[in-house]
């Protein structure tokens, strides 16, 4: 017998319940509930006066690198944005105060999803100390009180698993296109134009950009094709059309990003390296995360 | 397209430039963020205020409640509902002294504590112990009120009846 010390710093999870996952009744709820977290309104038109959308993507954008860097859970980006998304819809919330709301946010939905959750002082290292741990508290209480303490969102990742088990897929697969729908929905968070939709429908459009774009659909056309989207549809009681438009709004602003990140990359060599620079691979390597490293695409 | 799609995500990961530990909107302005800090949890308050028809500050009912508030001892609600002197000496007898001696100054009313969950309204520290433990016969013994966390400003944690003039022991 072999003496294992199982007191690793990883963190312990349950498995999938089929109880919850197998049951429709759980789907149908999360269907049901998920409209009620939604932002009150497109509030850039209503209620902002002083920040504009492409600040939004700005600090969403330092969010989600802040959540990659600090290995989180996958859900609290997007349940982080769902919190600013509320507050920001209520409160008229000045520029440079808005850093401030984005790490309130992490540090309230990391708090509610994870079991070693991010700490006030780290956030506010990730500020480049712009706030303080006790600037962040207070203001967590006030974030708190405008979201009348309704914290347990339904966000798109609560849809992955319902949908994903509802679809002929190859088993050996599955690990992959997880990883992209997770990909996809921190993608549509950092939109401000996805914002106002159902958090099923997201799900939804991710998971069928991800079987796409994976070419899962084209290895048995009669079983998929267009009937990928209807299947699709069926589950979250979508329309055809809206998901369709909807995933193709996905795939649209995917590729925006792949430009603007290239875009970005092709000037950080020239700065870097000169124009004659070499080694987009070694770059390539450098700033790519682990964990995206390691999928086989 | 989609083709394109699969060999491209992993770019997404990527979509700052520079260090994550960024300044992103330059300074915060300290003193308007006190300012505004206080203010917003004022207009909390009062919200919770009127949507409850009661004065967290001075612990009592407001005239024109639509609630009929009634006593309920402090023993009779889990230790965590529990706060002012009973939550207090279970944490920090220390920081609770320093609370009650600040209000008796009278004019402080949010003291500066160490830690988020401290009450922000010391006058409740203030109140007898020992009437916690007797359970009034009728809600118009206000000064027999048990006291309250923080978390409660927002939401109810005294027992409310509606319609009914009172209803003991449930």
């Amino acid at each position: 017998m072999e003496l294992l010390c199982l007191e690793m710093d990883t963190i312990i999870r349950a498995r999938p319940d089929p109880n919850l996952l197998c049951d429709d009744r759980v789907l149908q709820s999360l269907l049901t509930i998920e409209e009620r977290f939604l932002p009150q309104y497109s509030y850039f038109k209503v209620v902002q006066k002083d920040i504009q959308p492409f600040m939004r993507r700005m600090v969403a954008t330092w969010m989600l690198e802040v959540c990659e860097e600090q290995k989180c859970e996958e859900e609290v980006f997007p349940l982080a944005m769902n919190y600013l998304d509320r507050f920001l819809a209520v409160v008229p919330t000045k520029k440079c105060n808005l850093q401030l709301l984005g790490a309130v946010c992490m540090f309230l939905a990391s708090k509610l999803k994870e079991t070693r959750p991010l700490t006030a002082e780290k956030l506010c290292i990730y500020t480049d100390n712009s706030i303080r741990p006790q600037e962040l508290l207070e203001w967590e209480l006030v974030v708190l009180g405008k979201l009348k303490w309704n914290l347990a969102a339904v966000t798109p990742n609560d849809f992955i698993e319902h949908i994903v088990r509802r679809l002929p897929l190859p088993e050996d697969k599955l690990a992959l296109i997880r990883k992209h729908v997770q990909t996809f929905i921190a993608l549509c968070a950092t939109d401000f134009r996805f914002a106002m939709y159902p958090p099923s429908m997201i799900a939804t459009g991710s998971v069928g950009a991800a079987i796409c774009g994976l070419q899962l659909d084209s290895a048995d056309q009669s079983q998929w094709g267009d009937s990928l989207t209807d299947l699709l549809a069926k589950i979250t009681n979508t329309e055809v059309d809206v998901l369709k438009e909807c995933q193709e709004q996905i795939e649209r602003v995917l590729v925006s990003n792949l430009r603007e990140g290239r875009q970005q990359q092709q000037q950080q060599q020239q700065t870097q390296r000169g124009p004659s620079g070499k080694g987009l691979d070694e770059l390539d390597q450098s700033s790519t995360p682990t964990d995206v490293r390691d999928v086989n695409l | 397209m989609c083709r394109m799609m699969a060999t491209n995500v992993r770019i997404l990961r990527r979509l700052g430039s520079g260090p994550t530990r960024r300044n992103l909107f330059g300074p915060v302005d300290r003193e308007q963020l006190r300012v505004e800090y206080q203010a917003a949890l004022q207009k909390d308050l009062e919200e919770a205020s009127r949507r409850w028809g009661f004065d967290f500050l001075s612990d009592e009912p407001l005239e024109s409640s639509d609630f009929q508030w009634e006593c309920v001892p402090g023993t009779k609600v889990p230790l965590l509902y529990r706060s002012g002197k009973q939550g207090l000496d279970q944490r920090g007898r220390q920081t609770f002294r320093e609370a009650s001696v600040s209000t008796s100054g009278g004019s402080v009313k949010s003291p500066p504590c160490d830690k988020e969950n401290i009450p922000r309204t010391p006058e409740r520290c203030l109140l007898n112990l020992k009437n916690l433990e007797i359970t009034p016969e009728r809600r118009e013994n206000t000064g027999l009120k048990r006291k309250q966390t923080n978390i409660t400003d927002f939401y109810q944690a005294k027992r409310r009846v509606v319609g009914t003039p009172r209803k003991s022991g449930e």
